[in-house]
């Protein structure tokens, strides 16, 4: 950017202006709209495609938010206002998904990005087999996410035969224990076992991310900061940390959208027992099982809303990260 | 403020059987300014990095003052480094960036604000200590860089061509700027360029490297005047010096028309190599226009002539030379009465100076007594 600057300052002179286009005659209005009806017209059946299948079910589910539409009592269907907005923000079990999701995207989104952090630096470096073991360090991402649940949930969680128990077992044997502890996970920390699958999931991303950071690190900054008597960790702590940040706050934020809205691993873990229910559950619940279709609209809103608000600050933060690379 | 000595040093990097530094003997005196010069690889990035304690010394050692620095970290060396590309912090604003090592030195808010505000006085940053380095000129990027070096008053400044990222107006003033501020502080200085200008105009002595080979070290005059070999004739000068192979005969060394006397000692030299070729080289300013019955000349066709104001370059070449003949032995530039220019096309006879030939042996390329 800067050299950009300079040279074209050096020269003195701006480069001279295109000549002008050669002048057309534009065409006269009827004849001009027509031609570009001309063109517009073999395109308009995708255009209407598309907005019958991305647009019209969010405005029916607007539509439905705000009425009262019950399954279960077809004859009291009709406009209820913001009734069912009320019972959405009041109602204790959806104040407590609203909680629950709060909750469980923050847990998962700090860990998974602490976590995700410390992969990185460590991958940072050169060793042997380094793409082996970083590929290898992707793959949770890569994972269906129902598949994953389900691998947690039997494979690992699992009291009777669950991986985790097996190790305590193995663990309590080599001391000449027959006795070892075995915990019903999922019974005992419902929470956090879903948590625990979900930054599984998640610290792959975070780890992807940050490397990219970590690999845009100018180096000649950090050499200048180690002949200026920084230690590493003086180093990381401002050079590196800093640098990271926008990626830290990127990868938060995309982290945020997609955990929000999670409903494999409470759905396969927990079928939300045990105050799991997170909003999209909540949402699955009431539209599924009680045919509350009004409520569970307004429900969806909500959620589009929060989802909205997240993404915007996310997209805001990619663009401001864009500025900076262009700007260097 | 202390000597820095490179002895036997080398560098050898991995996968590498060649080093990229090789057995550098240098000896800086304290508060001399002592500049790098060589081809792009030649080894003298790499000599000041292990100087800074970025690159490893495989064998030899660095010594600053008597303290031996080999096996040191950069943060212990007391040393300061401008890099090529400035290498600002982009997060931290210009008066953080120069007081970054004060502060991980741990000094006292008030001690860091006025080292600051004196080193920001010396290059004229007062007014931009609270901008980012984005909101900078080139140039006074580059003050900033130096800022970063000054205000830790070290031992040693290291400078990595600080001024190739400069326009070339901007670098001319600069250059007189570092020399100056470097006279004033007294701080001793190693400086890296492959602008043999600038190796003559700021360096109190310049290292010419070639393939990490130390190939001369002495006061850019001596340099210019009296050349250790080959390499380092053609590379110091601009435009550079004229060399071709000469053969020898009846005493003279000959080239076409060209006929130089050589004096006993020259021709000694060159009979106990068992040399009967000559490299002979001699500097633009050191050929006269004279006439074709003049002794000693050789007729020159003109191909262009650059005119400088003050100056007048002729690129000839020689004519009695066969076609086949090495390109670049049959150029020859001379310089010439700025007042009045040949003409191109035009075919001229030239005359080498008595006494400002250079010899150097054809298989060594040592310089040889004239």
């Amino acid at each position: 950017m800067s050299t950009t600057l300079e040279t074209s300052r050096g020269r003195g002179e701006p480069p001279a202006p295109p000549p002008p286009p050669p002048p057309s005659q534009p065409p006269s209005g009827a004849l001009r709209r027509s031609a570009d009806w001309a063109r517009r017209a073999p395109l308009l059946p995708a255009l209407v495609f598309t907005i019958i299948v991305t647009q019209l079910p969010f405005v029916v589910t607007l539509i439905v938010s705000f009425m009262d539409w019950n399954a279960y009592y077809p004859d009291e269907r009709g406009f209820a206002g913001l009734s069912n907005y009320a019972s959405v923000l009041t109602d204790v079990n959806m104040r407590r998904a609203i909680w629950v999701t709060v909750v469980l995207t923050v847990v998962v989104v700090l860990v998974s990005l602490l976590l995700g952090m410390g992969i990185a630096l460590l991958l940072d470096r050169k060793f042997a087999g380094r793409g082996v073991v970083r590929t290898m360090m992707i793959t949770p991402f890569l994972i269906v996410p129902v598949a994953a649940a389900l691998l947690w949930k039997h494979a690992l969680f699992n009291p009777e035969y669950g991986l985790l128990n097996g190790t305590l077992t193995w663990i309590w044997s080599l001391f000449g224990s027959d006795n070892p502890p075995q915990p019903d996970w999922i019974t005992q920390a419902p929470l956090i076992s879903v948590e625990i699958a979900l930054i599984w999931q998640w610290t792959p991303f975070m780890m992807l991310i940050l490397l990219a950071g970590l690999q845009s690190r100018p180096l000649d900054v950090i050499e200048a900061a180690r002949i200026d008597g920084a230690s590493t960790w003086q180093i990381f702590r401002y050079m590196t940390f800093p640098h990271l940040r926008r990626y830290l706050e990127l990868g938060g934020l995309l982290g945020s959208i997609y955990i929000v809205q999670n409903f494999d691993a409470v759905f396969t873990i927990t079928s939300g027992g045990l105050g799991t229910a997170n909003l999209p559950y909540v949402i699955y619940q009431t539209f599924y099982q009680a045919h509350d279709y009004g409520r569970a609209s307004a429900a969806g809103v909500v959620v589009v809303i929060a989802t909205i608000a997240i993404a915007t600050l996310a997209l805001r933060t990619v663009s401001t990260l864009f500025q900076e690379e262009n700007a260097r | 403020m202390a000597s820095v000595t490179y002895d036997r040093a080398s560098r050898i990097y991995p996968g590498s059987e060649k080093p990229a530094v090789d057995s550098l003997d240098l000896q800086i005196a304290d508060g001399e300014f002592l500049v790098l010069v060589g081809p792009s690889g030649c080894g003298k990035s790499t000599s000041l990095r292990m100087l800074a304690g970025l690159e490893d010394v495989d064998r030899g050692d660095i010594l600053i003052g008597d303290r031996k620095v080999t096996n040191l970290k950069s943060k212990d060396r007391d040393i300061a480094m401008v890099f090529q590309s400035y290498a600002l912090y982009p997060h931290m604003t210009v008066g953080e960036n120069m007081g970054f090592a004060l502060k991980i030195a741990g000094k006292g808010k008030d001690e860091i604000a006025t080292r600051v505000a004196e080193a920001a006085k010396i290059l004229d940053l007062e007014e931009f200590l609270d901008r980012k380095p984005k909101a900078l000129s080139g140039g006074q990027r580059q003050r900033v860089a130096m800022g970063r070096a000054i205000v830790r008053s070290p031992q040693v400044f290291l400078m990595d061509e600080p001024l190739s990222n400069l326009d070339a107006k901007l670098r001319v003033q600069t250059r007189t700027q570092i020399a100056d501020l470097q006279r004033r502080l007294g701080t001793t200085t190693v400086y890296v360029t492959h602008d043999q200008v600038e190796a003559m105009t700021m360096g109190d002595r310049v290292a010419v490297l070639r393939s990490g080979l130390l190939e001369q070290c002495d006061t850019p005059l001596r340099l210019y005047q009296q050349p250790a070999n080959v390499f380092v004739a053609g590379f110091i000068g601009s435009p550079g010096m004229n060399l071709a192979e000469f053969s020898i005969a009846d005493g003279h060394a000959v080239l076409g028309s060209a006929r130089l006397p050589l004096r006993t000692e020259s021709l000694s030299a060159l009979s106990a190599e068992g040399a009967d070729r000559v490299v002979v080289g001699f500097r633009p300013e050191a050929l006269d226009v004279v006439s074709e019955n003049d002794p000693g000349s050789f007729p020159v066709d003109v191909v262009v002539v650059e005119e400088l104001g003050s100056d007048a370059f002729l690129h000839g070449t020689l004519p009695e030379l066969p076609e086949g003949a090495d390109a670049d032995a049959r150029r020859v530039i001379a310089r010439v009465d700025p007042a009045h220019p040949p003409v191109k096309g035009e075919r001229l006879h030239l005359r080498i100076q008595t006494g400002k030939e250079h010899l150097f042996s054809p298989s060594t390329g040592r310089r040889l007594p004239a």
